[in-house]
């Protein structure tokens, strides 16, 4: 239900509805920043999908850290019944996605149109002053590579039929593209602007984007019903399908909780950052990390096993006031992070060392906050012991510091100290122990899930913690479970209490 | 690496413990750049500061205008933040060494990543 677009105000005057997809896990997370960061209303989580309300513009959106995609909202209704109906009574009811309610889709492509004009007289007025030869490099290469990526992912997806139980969870492919696209992703937005603008409202290009999932994808091909949506939109609107470079995408997603259509904000997914060049950790879990610690101004903040310095990239984007030091055993990890460094332009906020994190050259009780991801899997042969890794990170952090780990089921079945050999039952008896498990906890596969989920899932996220013992003087406070795509692993956030032995 | 990280190092050979700070510094290679002055954030750093090691280590840089304590309301002192942010901040030792004081044991720095790994026999643990 988009509402009636704004005038002078920056963004929608009344707000406009729109939704992001997330990974697994890091719902609770992405409901917390648009409130905070965008003053979102009518905050839902459902089934792998944050809807929200808001007036934010573009350039306040853009910041989203938590998010995979972000997308307008055009529609979002009951699942298709496909039970007991034949394949053309269901293809009819699709048709009246778009037919029943034209307006929506209007309006909808009216917000839409006026957060990308908003935008580009922004970016005009700021071109205006810049040098017109100089390009911004480096932001430029890296989104220009991430489009590349993002186009063949999407052309994979619409042949592609999800028959996934899991909710949808977009990767990027970190491959090697030759990048022959040089647009920035706001010139991008500019000829869709310039495009959308002359023409009237019969002329826009469009390509619908279609996800299939659940029962609905037994019975039908994204393709499918991506023709079917097209052929109907032609009919009702007059718009012309071109799927090489549309001015207008249209993302459907069909599943057995709802049936949801919007308007990719951006071309570029929100989880792929202008100023990361080559991220080792997913930079949406490396945020929510930092989210955790509770970094203020003048802290002093470690990532001991820093890698290529994901997290401390993101943690210095959002937190700039703070002394950040990255340490790592391997040179090739040093020398990327430092790359990484330049290329965000903060070597000025993070140091490097190279120091080993069972042995760190820093006095007791010197660092505010540790934040890290221990490495696991195969490409990482952990020969130090878990235990002492958490020891000196122990010794070096003050007292009330805090520290966020991420580790893999074994990290946590090890400091546990015990084999856990069953996830624990929740009272309806079904296993709460996974990400964004608010489904389980409502098999009749009721719609909407507000407010509560969030508190049901932090309470089976509360109740293991319960289980965790304290390490010396480290005190579990908050614990995550999230999806890295293969795995899942697990954040924990740790208090110190009082010097170790006291 | 800056001497606001220089401050914060500590040796950790075998035995050493607390005489193993401050690093004697040796630069073959400096850099001084300019960093966007934050006299919030300067403000904060000042009372971590280990202010006769910070000495040394600037002494060894033949850097001037160093103050030689912190002064009293040094927080709204901005000739005294801007000095404490060009010291701490904008000095940039790309090679050199750092030596720990009770064992002699040299750490290489190079291209401005001080390099304190232990081999196994130096070791602590």
């Amino acid at each position: 239900m988009a509402a009636v677009p704004g005038g002078r105000r920056s963004g929608p005057a009344a707000g406009a509805r729109f939704f992001c997809t997330a990974g697994r896990g890091l719902e609770p997370f992405l409901m917390r920043e648009v409130r905070s960061r965008l003053a979102a209303t009518q905050v839902e989580y459902i089934s792998g999908k944050v809807f929200f309300t808001t007036c934010s513009d573009l350039n306040m959106l853009k910041k989203l850290k938590s998010a995979e995609r972000l997308f307008l909202l055009i529609k979002k209704q009951l699942p298709f019944n496909v039970s007991s109906v034949s394949k053309g009574k269901i293809l009819n009811e699709m048709q009246r996605l778009t037919n029943d309610d034209p307006e929506s889709w209007l309006n909808a492509i009216s917000i839409w149109k006026n957060l990308l004009e908003l935008d580009a007289k922004k970016v005009k007025l700021s071109q205006k002053n810049a040098n017109p030869l100089k390009r911004k490099v480096g932001e430029n290469d890296i989104i220009a590579k991430k489009l590349k990526t993002e186009q063949m992912q999407e052309i994979q997806e619409n042949k592609e039929c999800q028959l996934e139980k899991q909710i949808e969870e977009e990767t990027l492919e970190q491959g090697n593209f030759t990048t022959k696209r040089d647009k920035s992703q706001e010139e991008l937005q500019n000829d869709v602007v310039e495009a959308v603008g002359t023409h009237n409202q019969n002329d826009l290009t469009f390509r619908v984007s279609c996800r299939c999932s659940g029962a609905i994808a037994r019975t039908f091909t994204a393709q499918e019903v991506g023709r079917v949506i097209g052929i109907a939109l032609t009919k009702q609107f007059g718009w012309k399908a071109d799927l090489r470079n549309p001015n207008l995408e249209i993302f459907i997603h069909l599943s057995d909780i709802y049936s949801v259509v919007g308007i990719p904000v951006f071309r570029v997914p929100l989880a792929s950052r202008a100023y990361i060049k080559t991220a080792g950790l997913r930079s949406t879990i490396a945020w929510a990390m930092a989210s955790l610690a509770e970094i203020k101004a003048g802290a002093v903040v470690l990532d001991p096993m820093c890698g290529l310095g994901t997290i401390l990239l993101e943690a210095a984007k959002e937190w700039p006031d703070v002394y950040y030091v990255g340490a790592d055993v391997s040179d090739s990890q040093l020398l990327g992070a430092c790359d990484n460094l330049k290329a965000a332009g903060l070597k000025d906020k993070i140091e490097l060392l190279k120091v080993s994190v069972i042995e760190l050259p820093l006095p007791s009780e010197s660092v505010d906050i540790i934040i890290s991801d221990i490495p696991f899997g195969k490409k990482f042969k952990l020969g130090k012991d878990i235990k002492h890794i958490i020891q000196e990170m122990e010794r070096v952090l003050r007292v009330g510091g805090t520290i966020v780990l991420l580790l893999s089921e074994d990290h946590h079945r090890r400091l546990k100290g015990c084999e856990e050999s069953s996830v624990p039952l929740n009272s309806k008896g079904s296993r709460t122990d996974k990400p964004g498990s608010t489904e389980c906890l409502n098999p009749e596969g009721k719609a909407a899930i507000s407010e509560p989920a969030s508190s049901s899932l932090a309470a089976s996220n509360q109740e293991r913690l319960d289980r965790m013992p304290p390490f010396g003087s480290l005190v579990p406070v908050e614990r995550y479970r999230v999806s890295l795509g293969k795995t899942d692993a697990l954040i924990y956030k740790y208090r110190k209490l009082h010097s170790p032995g006291q | 690496m800056k001497l606001l990280t220089h401050n914060l190092l500590s040796s950790h050979v075998r035995g050493v413990g607390p005489r193993g700070f401050p690093l004697r510094l040796q630069a073959t290679e400096v850099r001084i750049s300019p960093v966007e002055f934050n006299p919030d954030f300067v403000a904060r750093m000042i009372p971590k500061v280990e202010w006769a090691a910070l000495l040394e280590a600037a002494d060894t840089l033949h850097l001037v205008e160093v103050p030689k304590e912190p002064i009293q309301g040094y927080e709204h002192d901005e000739s005294f933040l801007r000095q404490m942010h060009h010291v701490l901040l904008e000095v940039d030792v790309l090679e050199g060494t750092l030596q720990c004081p009770e064992s002699g044991r040299l750490f290489p720095i190079s291209r401005g990543i001080p390099n304190m790994l232990l081999s196994d026999e130096e070791t602590e643990t």
